[in-house]
C-alpha cells in the first residue's frame, strides 16, 4: 500500500494557518527574489504554478500568490505522526521520502485480501484527518508491488484511493501516457519511442527480451518487464555511497573570501552528516559550475580517512584552490566518497589524531546542546549568513540532524 | 507575497487542557492579551514541538476566526511568545 501526502508542505501550512486554506500558496526554502516553489497547494497548481516555478513567474500568473518559507519542525511533526499511524498496521513500513511511504502487507493476514486493504486505506485516511489535522489528505494506492501501488496512488489526486490488480491493469494502463509511469522520463521515454513503444500498454505487450536486449540493453529491461506485471523488484536496500551538499550561489561571483566561506560552511555541514552516519571518508570531491558556462571538478582519494571538520576542510580547500580563479561561480558543491565504517575508537600512535577527535566531539556536543552553529569556524561566518539547512526531499535520514538547528 | 508579520513579543496567554481529547487538540491556547487587547482563539491549526538546543518549545498555530497567530511556549522557562501573525484574506 502506497501512502502519499497531498502537496505535503503546502497542505501542512494550510492546516496550521486556516486563513491560507483555499488560497494559492507555495513553500520555498529561502524567500528571495528568484526563489523557487518547492511545494505548491492544489489551488496554486490549478493556476499552473508548479514545483520549480520561480517566484516572479508565480506572481505573474497570480498576483495573490502567497509564498512561505519552509518550517522543518512542522513537517517533521506531520511526518512522525504519519509514520506512527502507518506502523499501527504492519511492521514493514518504509518511508520513501518525507511525504510518502510504503506499507508492505506481504506475510500478513491482509496479503491478497483487497477488500480488507481498501477498508484499511479508508481507515488510515480518517486517522490522518483526525490525528494530524482535518485539512490533511492522502492518496492511497494498493497493488501487488511498489511501482503499481505508487501508480495507483497517483490516479485520483487529491484524496484518492485506487487499487491496481491483474483484473484492471490493462484498463489503468490505457488511461496513462508513457511518461506518466514512475521512472520513465525523457531518457527512457526516447529509448522506448525509438523502438515503437509509445504507450504503457505497448510497453506491457513488449517481450522481456525486447526490453532487455533492445530497449534498455541491460538487466533494467527485465526489471521493467517484471515491474509492470506486479512482481516486486524495488524492495532493495542500498548502501550509503556518498555524503555531500551543493548550493546555488546567492550572488554569483569569483570573490575568493565569499566563496571560501560558503564552501567552508558546506564542508562543515557535510562533515556533520558524515559523523551522523557514523562513517569516515577517504575520497573528497569539489565541483563548481560557472556563470559563463562550463564547470570544474576535482577529486582525490586519500590514504587516511577523515571525519573531522578541520581535516575535511583542509582537503576540500586544497581541491578548491585548483579552480580557475577568474570565473564567477554559479553553483558549488562537494561530496565525500569511499566511505567506510567509523574507526574512531582506534587509538592513534602519535596522539595528534586524538586532539582533533576531542575537539570535534566537544564542538558537536556543544552544538547538540545549545543548537547548531553555536560554535563554528570563524571562516564560515559569511557562509552562515547566506546558507541554511534545506528540507531533505528524498531520503529522511538527516531529518533529525536538520531539526537540531 | 509572504503575508507573515513578525512580532516576537512576550504575551499573556490563557490555556485550556482538555481531558480525554485527541492529541491534536488536548491543549489549546484559549485567549491572549496583546497590546492591551484580548484575542480569543477559536481554532487550533496545529501544535508541534521544536527545540532550541535542548530546550523544548511547543509551537501553537491558532486562529481567532480571521487572523492566524503563531505562539511559542518555552517549556523550560514557561514563557509565551507571539512570534508572528498572518492577517486573514480581506
Amino acid at each position: 500500500m502506497w501512502i502519499d501526502l497531498n502537496s505535503a508542505f503546502a497542505t501542512a501550512e494550510q492546516q496550521a494557518h486556516p486563513s491560507l486554506r483555499g488560497r494559492p500558496i507555495g513553500v520555498t526554502n529561502r524567500l528571495s527574489k528568484e526563489c523557487c516553489v518547492i511545494a505548491a497547494s492544489y489551488e496554486a497548481k490549478a493556476l499552473g504554478i508548479k514545483v520549480g516555478c520561480r517566484r516572479t513567474e508565480a506572481l505573474a500568473k497570480c498576483p495573490e500568490f502567497i509564498m512561505l518559507e519552509t518550517d522543518p519542525p512542522k513537517y517533521h511533526h506531520v511526518y512522525k505522526n504519519l509514520c506512527r499511524i502507518m506502523k499501527d498496521y504492519t511492521p514493514n513500513v518504509k518511508m520513501r521520502s518525507i511525504d510518502e511511504g510504503v506499507l508492505d502487507f506481504h506475510g500478513t493476514k491482509y496479503e491478497g485480501d483487497v477488500k480488507a486493504l481498501v477498508a484499511l486505506g479508508y481507515e488510515i485516511k480518517e486517522r490522518v484527518k483526525k490525528e494530524i489535522g482535518e485539512y490533511m489528505t492522502i492518496n492511497v494506492g494498493i497493488a501487488p508491488n511498489r511501482f503499481l501501488a505508487k501508480t495507483a496512488a497517483g490516479l485520483h489526486k487529491p484524496d484518492g484511493l485506487d487499487v491496481i490488480t491483474h483484473s484492471n491493469l490493462v484498463e489503468v494502463f490505457e488511461s496513462l501516457e508513457l511518461q506518466d509511469l514512475n521512472g520513465i522520463a525523457d531518457g527512457y521515454g526516447s529509448r522506448l519511442r525509438a523502438h515503437n513503444i509509445f504507450t504503457p500498454l505497448q510497453m506491457l505487450a513488449a517481450s522481456e527480451s525486447v526490453l532487455k536486449r533492445q530497449v534498455f540493453r541491460s538487466v533494467n529491461g527485465t526489471y521493467w518487464y517484471q515491474r509492470l506485471r506486479g512482481f516486486e523488484v524495488d524492495d532493495v536496500r542500498t548502501n550509503l555511497g556518498m555524503v555531500g551538499r551543493q548550493w546555488v550561489v546567492k550572488n554569483p561571483s569569483n570573490d575568493e573570501a565569499y566563496l571560501r566561506s560558503c564552501l567552508h560552511f558546506l564542508a562543515e555541514t557535510t562533515a556533520k552528516k558524515l559523523r551522523y552516519r557514523n562513517v569516515e571518508a577517504r575520497g573528497v570531491c569539489v565541483w563548481l559550475s560557472f556563470v559563463a558556462g562550463g564547470s570544474f571538478i576535482d577529486k582525490k582519494t586519500f590514504k587516511v580517512p577523515c571525519y573531522t571538520n578541520e581535516i575535511i576542510w583542509e582537503r576540500v580547500a586544497r581541491l578548491f584552490d585548483n579552480r580557475p580563479k577568474h570565473m564567477a561561480v554559479r553553483t558549488m558543491g562537494l561530496y565525500l566518497y569511499n566511505l567506510e565504517p567509523s574507526n574512531r575508537s582506534q587509538l592513534d600512535l602519535f596522539g595528534d589524531e586524538q586532539r582533533n577527535r576531542y575537539l570535534t566531539d566537544a564542538i558537536d556536543e556543544i552544538n547538540d546542546f545549545y543548537g547548531t552553529f553555536t560554535v563554528y569556524a570563524a571562516d564560515t561566518l559569511e557562509g552562515t549568513r547566506h546558507l541554511k539547512q534545506k528540507i531533505p526531499f528524498g531520503g529522511t535520514e538527516y531529518f533529525e540532524l536538520l531539526l537540531k538547528s | 507575497m509572504d503575508p507573515t508579520i513578525v512580532i516576537n513579543q512576550r504575551v499573556d496567554v490563557v490555556v485550556v487542557y482538555r481531558h480525554g481529547s485527541e492529541a491534536t487538540d488536548a491543549v489549546m491556547p484559549y485567549k491572549m492579551r496583546y497590546q492591551g487587547r484580548d484575542i480569543m482563539f477559536t481554532r487550533l491549526g496545529m501544535r508541534h514541538p521544536t527545540a532550541q538546543g535542548k530546550r523544548m518549545i511547543h509551537v501553537f498555530d491558532v486562529s481567532d476566526g480571521s487572523n492566524d497567530y503563531r505562539l511559542e511556549h518555552d517549556a523550560e522557562r514557561l514563557t509565551w511568545t507571539l512570534v508572528a501573525m498572518i492577517p486573514g484574506a480581506a
